[in-house]
């Protein structure tokens, strides 16, 4: 489903990727590890297609398309959703609405009938108890004034909506508290679905207490340097990213990790 | 004075003959002042980024009666209300061309003329005292002289106190002629203690139209009266409207002004509050949308002359194309007026690297125990939330148009009342100038 190659992108100048792989297949969830400015970040942004974010190297292929090649709502609407660190708050704009103009965007690029506003709030109605959350979200202005707990539950709410391929998630864990932890990876364990692969990037183990992925990568200095299952992020967390500099994922007392490029 | 002030002074024929004595000694004043100050100029500080290049170039002249005698078979189509209303005054080259006859009681709407010769309570004093260019801070003095010389039309509305008279809308447009004319009216609402009314203002030009409009609004607000007065104005690129409202407040009163405006060749608004009672409230709000060569210049400004009083001023522009906006925003806070709670806050959005937006809030305070507040922003768009939108698969030009939209649906929302911020929403939505 995914296939980036040897990722190289600059923000402001400065290489951040330096010579990213990583493939994935529908159903999976991969965990990106790594210290601050690893690039984590950059990656998912990169994916996304924002602006500031020049790749000057390699390919990233998504369904058999290029997808650097694609403006962001194309992508979109291709199937990539990038669940933000920071949601933006857009005064003025009802959620629903945006959500609603949102989808029938996508439904109409794939050729699909728009949604009407009662067929929209059916679906969202449906959404909403799939995520156990109450529907006081819907009615207020997109991201306005709510908490940082409310703020990442609204992008999983947009995501069980629009129903990615490829759905990012960007430090989705950061600035929660426990409880508001759980709520945000119940919603994303609720979404996991064999046609649908996700990224979780996290600088901490404990997301992935409630997100057992896949497969876990270690980001560091824009390249992944190992690659392990689900019990890399617990040695991680005991260990730290101290080994990065000592020598490499060889120092690091784990059986299940490899060098990243090694089978 | 430059030469185009000289011209229009050697036309200038006061409208003298017709009304009672004082009306006559006021109209001669104000063409004796007229004579000597003209109109403003980019000299003047409240000028400064309005030039009246649009009247000079079209050749404006002085209208005379004879050309504001207009058939009404010959009338251009009125403009649709915006909204239903079961009052209606329509006007055509200042002066009134139709209007209903439903009035609720303890409502009178007359024409300025016959208000005179009824002799309508309060009117004379409301007249004169109309502030003069010996005021220098006010700014649309010559055209208020211009309007005062040549007084004689317009509308009077007269709401008796407690009454609720509903909702009133004028429309106003002109007529093309065979020169390019200058309209004067004069519209005056006399609200007595408790009584309440909605005024609704529509402007509205078809192209080719080069006529312009002079306008002078007086509204006096006595103890407890409220007044909701919303405009919705869409010139032609060639047409000029000038217009001045003057609202004086007296105890505990509420004035609530919504403009919405679309610019044109130039339009210039001075909306002045005088809050002379205690525990007054003025509440300006506008959104300026612009595109093309179109211009609006706002000038808001609110004194605050007794205790305890409130005013807040919220607008805001979008500019595209090479639209041009100037917005000024000043509140004086007079001493004496003490506990007074004054707001101002404009942000705008210029869309196009040609679009200009002036902006200069003021704020100065001679009271005691003052709240104030102000701010002005001029910005671009906000990238983070075009690409927040993007990224859910809407499109620039889909995501600009929903966060300009909403960044204007806040002043409309304002108004508290669905069913009028929703026929105003869609109204800009029509307008909205695109990315450029």
């Amino acid at each position: 489903m995914l296939k980036i190659t040897n990722l190289h992108a600059n923000v402001a100048g400065k290489e951040i990727l330096k010579g990213l792989n990583l493939e994935m297949q529908g159903g999976e969830i991969h965990a990106i590890m790594g210290p601050n400015g690893a690039g984590k970040s950059t990656l998912g942004n990169v994916l996304a297609g924002r602006e500031g974010y020049e790749v000057t190297q390699g390919e990233v292929i998504f369904n058999g398309k290029n997808l650097l090649e694609l403006e962001p709502e194309e992508r979109a609407c291709e199937g990539v959703f990038l669940a933000f660190q920071y949601p933006v708050e857009i005064p003025g704009v009802n959620n629903t609405y945006f959500l609603r103009a949102a989808l029938n965007a996508q439904r109409k690029y794939r050729g699909e009938e728009e949604l009407d506003s009662v067929g929209f709030l059916r679906l969202v109605r449906e959404k909403l108890k799939v995520l156990h959350i109450g529907d006081e979200l819907l009615h207020r202005a997109v991201n306005e004034g709510f908490s940082g707990g409310e703020k990442k539950r609204n992008e999983i709410f947009q995501m069980a909506v629009l129903e990615p391929m490829l759905a990012i998630l960007d430090e989705t864990d950061s600035g929660l508290d426990i409880d508001a932890l759980k709520t945000v990876a119940e919603g994303v364990n609720r979404l996991r679905s064999p046609d649908r692969a996700m990224i979780v990037i996290t600088h901490y183990q404990r997301l992935l207490d409630f997100i057992v992925p896949d497969k876990v990568h270690v980001l560091a200095d824009g390249r992944l340097v190992a690659t392990g299952g689900a019990e890399l992020a617990l040695k991680l967390e005991e260990q730290g990213y101290a080994w990065l500099e000592d020598g490499g994922i060889g120092t690091l007392d784990e059986t299940g990790a490899t060098q990243a490029g090694t089978p | 004075m430059n030469d185009f002030s000289a011209q229009l002074a050697t036309e200038l024929q006061p409208a003298s003959g017709t009304g009672p004595d004082w009306l006559n000694a006021l109209r001669q004043a104000a063409a004796e002042q007229f004579r000597s100050h003209g109109l403003p100029t980019r000299k003047d500080e409240a000028w400064k980024y309005t030039g009246l290049g649009v009247l000079t170039q079209n050749e404006i002249r002085l209208s005379v009666p004879a050309d504001t005698i207009i058939a009404p078979a010959a009338s251009p189509a009125v403009a649709r209300p915006v909204v239903a209303v079961e009052q209606q005054v329509t006007l055509l080259n200042g002066r009134i061309l139709n209007r209903s006859e439903n009035l609720p009681s303890g409502v009178a709407l007359l024409a300025l003329d016959e208000a005179l010769d009824t002799e309508v309570d309060g009117l004379q004093a409301l007249l004169e005292s109309l502030p003069s260019a010996k005021k220098k801070t006010l700014s649309s003095t010559g055209f208020s002289a211009l309007n005062t010389a040549t007084l004689e039309n317009g509308v009077v509305i007269r709401v008796a106190s407690g009454v609720d008279g509903g909702r009133v809308l004028l429309s106003w447009s002109t007529s093309v002629e065979k020169a390019a004319c200058l309209f004067n009216s004069r519209v005056c609402l006399i609200l007595e203690p408790g009584a309440k009314l909605e005024l609704l203002e529509q402007f509205e030009t078809p192209r080719d139209n080069k006529n312009t409009s002079n306008i002078v609004v007086q509204a006096a607000l006595g103890e407890g009266a409220a007044l909701r007065h919303v405009r919705l104005q869409q010139e032609s690129e060639t047409t000029g409207l000038i217009t001045r409202t003057e609202v004086s407040q007296q105890a505990g009163s509420d004035y609530r002004y919504y403009g919405f405006d679309f610019g044109g060749g130039l339009v210039r608004h001075d909306l002045h509050c005088m809050l002379l009672g205690s525990a007054a409230k003025a509440s300006l709000n506008g959104a300026y949308l612009l595109d093309g060569n179109r211009h609006v210049d706002n000038h808001a400004r609110v004194d605050h002359m007794a205790p305890d009083g409130f005013s807040e001023q919220y607008f805001r522009g979008v500019a595209g194309g090479s639209g041009k906006a100037v917005f000024n925003t000043a509140v004086y806070v007079h001493p004496g007026a003490d506990g007074t709670e004054a707001k101002q806050s404009n942000a705008n959005i210029l869309l196009s690297k040609r679009a200009e937006i002036d902006t200069k809030p003021e704020l100065e305070i001679y009271a005691d125990e003052v709240v104030a507040s102000h701010g002005a922003t001029v910005g671009q768009l906000d990238e983070q939330a075009v690409f927040y939108l993007r990224s859910r698969g809407l499109n620039q030009e889909q995501a600009r148009q929903i966060l300009t939209t909403a960044f204007c649906r806040s002043v409309s929302d304002r108004l508290a009342d669905p069913q009028l911020a929703e026929a105003i929403s869609e109204r800009m939505m029509d307008v909205m100038p695109q990315l450029d």
